[in-house]
């Protein structure tokens, strides 16, 4: 029996669907069956991120509904063998179209056949969110080092707290740019941390290749010499139990001497 | 036989006092009443104390005596008097004099409600929201919002370890906390806010509290 995992944050932009899509592939590398599970039924984008959106025939309604079976409407990720599967949403019906009971049951059918089930949770705290942490054992709150990003992941963490079923969650904050952090003119690690006063998961820095690969629909993660797919990296390794140190934010330091050969050699 | 005397008028300093017998019956009392009630020669105007005893009266009978007792416009019920209150009542003001304890993080959009005094061990986050009856007792950050004396106490008090709430409310009074409140300190640790004799609310040092509530402290003596 694997575990199912929910991502979410409230806030809406903050990285949800890209996390889950990241870590899944980071799992998959290590070796687990990972099944990432689409809930933002009428907004659907996971499968862009991961490049199948072609590849889809059914989706998660057409298997409530009993349309198909669900070995049907799961899209195969064929860059690793048998290991990444999705369930995409469905677009053209809305949120109300499944129940919480519904999505816990489809969710433990799915727990018997894969490691690890990922649910990406829909922005908001309505229908969606209900449906998406139906099913969950563990929750993952995604923030970024913004106020208004923070205030949010407080709420879903007290709400995710009231529900007794799921494990305390724990936090990934992302996009992180460390010379903000340094002058002061962003929240720090640290204050995120004692605020929310929840385990911190991982830290991913902003780079640009997460969105330039996003858009070819191949998770950054897929690049070992990435500074954020290195953090999500060590986050899927910590899912694992090993417990990998935080990484450090800095940029690597350029020497003078090298700052001046670089004025001579341009 | 000689009828028992179920209605004693006595008269004080204060007005009169009309001690009801309280083992007759309801219907008795009350037929008793109005015939005394009529038939004294009361002159001018008297505030009245009703002394019911042992006697449970519910509001409608309670309603149904002070309206026989001032058919007569010399008579006023100022005060009524019990020896009996129901269970719940009881409990009632049980809660309304007992702390309650919660541990753990208040976030936002979480509200906690006590009766009584109410004691957080954690912070209170931005848009958390903790209200009591009593006062409010904060063991960690106090940045969200408090209201104290929620049932009309002015005497109710707000204590943080750290108090940078965005809102105070003690009885009805709102305090908003921007920038330009002066009685913000640059480091609000170990504070107190009440309610200030001139009506808006004050902050001031924990160590204050003592001077400022000295019915707050329920101990008695000590060496």
């Amino acid at each position: 029996m694997g575990e199912a995992i929910v991502i979410t944050s409230g806030k809406g932009g903050v990285g949800k669907t890209t996390t889950t899509a990241n870590l899944g592939t980071a799992l998959a590398l290590q070796g687990k069956k990972v099944c990432l599970m689409d809930t933002d039924i009428g907004l659907r984008n996971l499968d862009v991120v991961l490049g199948l959106e072609n590849r889809i025939i059914y989706d998660l309604v057409d298997v409530i509904e009993g349309r198909c079976k669900i070995h049907q409407a799961l899209v195969k990720d064929k860059r690793f063998e048998d290991r990444l599967y999705l369930l995409p949403a469905a677009q053209t019906v809305d949120k109300n179209a499944v129940n919480p009971e519904q999505m816990r049951e489809l969710v433990l059918e799915l727990k018997r056949e894969y490691d690890y089930v990922l649910i990406d949770c829909p922005a908001g705290i309505e229908q969606g969110y209900k449906n998406a942490i139906a099913g969950a054992d563990k929750a993952i709150v995604v923030t970024t080092p913004e106020i208004s990003a923070v205030r949010d992941a407080d709420r879903i963490i007290g709400l995710l707290e009231q529900e007794g079923t799921i494990d305390p969650p724990k936090l990934i904050i992302n996009r992180i740019r460390q010379h903000l952090m340094n002058k002061g003119d962003a929240l720090d690690i640290n204050e995120i941390t004692t605020h929310l006063s929840i385990e911190l998961l991982g830290i991913i820095a902003d780079d640009e290749s997460v969105i330039t690969s996003s858009n070819k629909g191949e998770p950054v993660v897929m690049n070992p010499d990435n500074r954020a797919a290195l953090g999500y990296r060590n986050i899927a390794r910590r899912i694992l139990g090993e417990s990998v140190p935080l990484m450090s934010m800095d940029l690597p330091k350029i020497s003078v001497f090298s700052k001046i050969k670089s004025i001579f050699t341009k | 036989m000689t009828k028992k005397q179920l209605i004693f008028i006595k008269g004080t300093k204060e007005g009169l006092v009309l001690r009801l017998d309280d083992q007759c019956s309801y219907a008795e009392l009350l037929d008793e009443l109005a015939k005394k009630v009529s038939d004294e020669g009361f002159e001018g105007q008297a505030e009245v104390l009703l002394h019911l005893g042992y006697r449970y009266c519910n509001d409608e009978q309670m309603k149904e005596i002070i309206s026989c007792v001032q058919q007569t416009e010399h008579l006023r019920v100022s005060k009524i008097q019990s020896e009996v209150m129901t269970v719940e009542d009881c409990n009632r003001r049980l809660l309304e004099n007992q702390s309650e304890t919660y541990v753990g993080i208040v976030r936002s959009g979480q509200v906690i409600t006590a009766l009584g005094d109410l004691v957080v061990i954690g912070d209170v986050n931005p848009n958390g929201r903790v209200v009591a009856g009593g006062n409010i007792f904060v063991l960690g950050r106090l940045k969200g919002i408090a209201h104290a004396g929620s049932t009309g106490n002015k005497e109710a008090v707000i204590a943080a370890s750290w108090l940078e709430a965005t809102h105070l409310i003690i009885d009805s009074v709102v305090e908003t906390m921007t920038d330009e409140l002066t009685v913000l300190s640059e480091k609000p640790e170990m504070e107190c806010a009440y309610l200030h004799t001139n009506g808006s609310i004050a902050i001031d040092r924990l160590q204050d509290l003592r001077l400022l509530r000295p019915n707050l402290s329920t101990f008695k003596g000590g060496s």
